[in-house]
Formats: C-alpha cells, structure tokens, sequence
C-alpha cells in the first residue's frame, strides 16, 4: 500500500513508473534520474518493480541464439547474381 | 561474431563502410564477405520472428538478395548492418503476413543450457533455466511491434538509436514501444524472477 496519497506522491509515483525502462538503460538525464531514485527510495512498490524490471531485462540479455544452419552464408552466396545494377 | 559480442563499433562500421563502398562498384566478393559477417545474427534475430529455422534460413536468404539488388541505393549515412536488419525483418514481417500461423518454435530446441549461468548451486541453474524458457515464451507471445523493439535492444544489445533506426522510428517512439514490451514480459515471467519477485 502507498505510504502517502499525497499528489505530489502520486504524481512522483506516475511519472516514475512511465521512466523506469529509460532509467535502467541510463537514458535519463542527471536531474530526472536523480528524481526516480528519490522516488524509488520512497515507494517500495516501485523499488520492487525496478528490481524485477531489471532482472528481467537482464534475463532478456542471457537467451542465446539459436545457431544456424551448416551452409547458411554459403546458400545465401550461391544465390546472389551478378550486379544487378553493371553495365 | 556472436550476436552480443561487440567489437569497436567504429572499427566494424568503417570495415563496412570500405565492402559497401566495392560491393556498390560491383564488387561481389565484397558482398559475400558482408553476408559472411552477418548471416548468423541475421537469421538469429529473424528466427524469432517465425515459426521454422527452414523459414528463417529462406528468409534470410530472401533478405540478403534483397540488400544485394538494393544496394546502390544504400546511402553511407546508415549503418549496413542496421539497413540489413531492417530488410530483414520486414521480409519477415512480409512473410509472416502469407501464410497461416505457424507453431513457435519449440522452446527446447533452444540452446538453453548455453546461456552464462555464474553459478554452480544446481537450483539456481534450474530456475535459471526456467526464467529463459518463459522469457522465451512471453517474447514469441509480444504483438509484431514490441516484439521486435525488444529483441533488437535488449536480446540483440543493438543501442537504442541504432535499434529505432532499424524500426524507422524516433527515439521516443522507440523507447516507448521499448517500455510497453518489457512491461508485458515482465508481468507474464514475474513469479520466474527470483525470491522476492511476486507470486
């Protein structure tokens, strides 16, 4: 539950919520990124949303490809004609 | 190069730069040495975008000839691999809009045990394990648009910029769209996340 409904909370709390994407990739700057930490600080249900946003862009950065093909580079090679665009 | 590995992203552009600049003179070698260098990230990326690695591979192909007829129109400004993204996966999205849906690809013919785990508690491992698989399913699950904002930034570690160039978006757009789809995986792995995460 929120500490404090006050409007200025909430509009922190709003405004927070809509940057957080911005504020894990370091896209903020110094003075907003300083206002959403502040905030953060304040409102555990945002400081929860923070901590599993991250770990879920973080657990985005570990999937790994799925290898490709023998061949791939090579059949794509074979394909290609001339320049289409020589004289 | 691996799909995350990231070598002097000057040093890269400007070899780019030099094959572009012979293949758009002809060069065919020069272009092959280009699909050499991208085929693999390019097919990892459209791969999660449709249903088969037998389409995937097709539409890879598709896309580099594509690139190949295109390419005197490539203007220097971009980045090649950015431009070849973008075929490709409006190829895919192009593809995507033929035929009937298509069964995802199986999520355990994913490469999951290859992904970095730092640690040797086998628990952890599991549940490590079990995050990658949903996170797999809630990004396959992600409309068209988000899908494709969130594996170019955050599975394919593109920068921000370069990713909206892709998408022929803004910045903001970008980031929106950006926002949305993490918002939506999040919700959908969240009892995956770890000890504190909400059940």
């Amino acid at each position: 539950m929120l500490r404090m409904l006050s409007p200025r909370f909430m509009a922190d709390h709003l405004w927070a919520q809509r940057r957080l994407s911005d504020y894990l990739d370091g896209e903020l700057g110094t003075v907003q990124a300083a206002r959403v930490e502040r905030h953060v600080h304040r409102c555990p249900r945002c400081r929860q949303f923070l901590a599993t946003l991250r770990r879920t862009v973080e657990g985005l950065s570990t999937l790994a490809p799925e290898p490709a093909p023998a061949g791939l580079a090579d059949g794509v090679v074979e394909r290609l004609p001339g320049p289409p665009w020589a004289p | 190069m691996t799909p995350r590995a990231t070598p002097s992203a000057t040093r890269v552009g400007s070899e780019d730069e030099a094959l572009v600049a012979r293949a758009q003179r002809g060069d065919r070698a020069a272009f092959e040495a280009l699909v050499r260098r991208y085929a693999e990230r390019l097919y990892a990326v459209i791969l999660r975008f449709v249903g088969t690695s037998h389409e995937a591979e097709e539409i890879t192909q598709e896309a580099f000839l594509r690139a190949w007829r295109a390419l005197p129109r490539f203007e220097a400004r971009a980045q090649f691999f950015t431009w070849l993204y973008r075929i490709g996966i409006n190829e895919a999205k192009r593809h995507a809009g033929r035929g009937p849906p298509v069964e995802p690809l199986s999520i355990e013919q994913s490469r999951l045990e290859d992904a970095p785990d730092m640690t040797d508690d086998p628990g952890r491992r599991a549940a490590a394990r079990d995050l990658r698989v949903e996170l797999e399913r809630a990004v396959r699950a992600l409309p068209w648009d988000y899908r494709a904002a969130l594996i170019l930034r955050d599975i394919e570690g593109l920068p921000t910029r370069a990713a909206a160039e892709v998408l022929d978006l803004g910045e903001a757009a970008f980031k929106s769209r950006l926002h949305r789809a993490r918002m939506r995986v999040r919700k959908q792995v969240e009892a995956y996340l770890g000890e504190d995460a909400p059940r």
